[in-house]
């Protein structure tokens, strides 16, 4: 119950206060792959558009199915991968933030159980942004 | 246009024919790599003692008697590896679709020997096909590997009791004398793997 408040309140507002014609937030593309046996990570990727009017900071981002989801963003520089965490993502109005294999990705640790659809709801510090639902895409193919 | 500058013309015109024949074929596709460094002679792969995912002490004579593909990850990465070793899969598919013989083996070896048990690498490594190798063991003995091959990995902490590790994200070639014979560098892509691995099996 209290995650649909914040999820209205958090519609309310940014609505509020810009100019939209649809939702401010709009996802597209999701997909989770799933993890290799045994392995306790898994990978989603999404593109974000940013359709509230004004500029949106997702600070955080959670899944009822693991225990911790962390915005990652993989870099390839002089031919060395590095993977780093990102704390705040900023996403101007009218961007699309992509998060795709091989750069931003969302890295999901911990399942709780095991899980066959996974939620993830990205956070402004306490408001809800937005609350997606994907199921589970072969990692291998 | 006078009878010699014609000869001219024409013999210049069909050298350069010639040439467009030699690099091209005819429905326009390059016959040399696209993507891949061919070291000419092959690189000798240092002495190296470590696992592979049945427990079994294995040396550089692993490398022997087929060709392989082989990639430097870790099982917890969860974006390049998978990536990698799932475009790696759909290389092999697609090479084997268009019928070419010999089809190289997938090498997985590991630069988190301390998460990466031979078992785990075992799974991991079968997840993404039958005939795959997983290579783990003793960190000393896996940089006298990486090393010599100029591969780079260093362990990264993060802030969750847990940690990362940065790697070369190159796919190395190796050929059935098992010596070293190419290199692809990021960005991967599945096509230049498929232009270019008929090639370079083919090459003397």
């Amino acid at each position: 119950m209290m995650r649909r408040l914040l999820l209205f309140a958090a519609l309310f507002v940014i609505v509020s206060c810009g100019e939209p014609a649809g939702p401010p937030l709009v996802a597209s593309k999701i997909v989770v792959t799933a993890p290799a046996p045994d392995m306790p990570m898994a990978a989603a990727y999404l593109e974000i558009a940013n359709r509230s009017g004004e500029a949106i900071r997702v600070t955080g981002v959670t899944s009822p199915q693991y225990s911790s989801v962390e915005m990652h963003e993989t870099t390839i520089d002089d031919g060395i991968a590095r993977m780093r965490k990102i704390a705040a993502l900023d996403i101007a109005d009218g961007e699309t933030v992509i998060f795709e294999r091989g750069g931003k990705h969302l890295m999901l640790m911990r399942p709780n159980g095991t899980p066959n659809i996974v939620t993830l709801n990205f956070y402004s510090g306490e408001l809800l942004l937005l609350s997606v639902s994907a199921e589970f895409t072969a990692t291998a193919n | 246009m006078r009878p010699r500058n014609f000869i001219i013309a024409f013999v210049a015109g069909a050298a350069i024919a010639v040439g467009l024949l030699f690099t091209l074929d005819l429905v326009g596709k390059k016959v040399v790599p696209v993507q891949a460094t061919v070291l000419p002679a092959g690189n000798e792969l240092p002495d190296f003692s470590l696992l592979n995912q049945d427990g079994d002490t294995i040396d550089r004579r692993i490398f022997e008697g087929q060709w392989d593909l082989v990639f430097f990850g870790f099982t917890h990465c969860p974006d390049v590896c998978p990536t990698t070793m799932a475009m790696l899969k759909q290389v092999r598919e697609r090479l084997a679709s268009q019928g070419q013989e010999p089809l190289p083996r997938i090498v997985l070896v590991s630069v988190d020997p301390e998460r990466d048990t031979p078992e785990a690498i075992g799974k991991y490594v079968d997840y993404f096909g039958e005939g795959n190798l997983g290579i783990t063991g003793d960190l000393t003995e896996i940089r006298k590997l990486t090393g010599d091959l100029g591969i780079y990995f260093a362990k990264i902490e993060t802030d969750n009791d847990n940690y990362s590790v940065d790697h070369s994200s190159v796919v190395l070639v190796i050929n059935p004398q098992g010596r070293f014979r190419a290199l692809f560098s990021a960005p991967l892509s599945v096509d230049n793997f498929v232009h270019d691995l008929p090639l370079i099996i083919a090459m003397p």
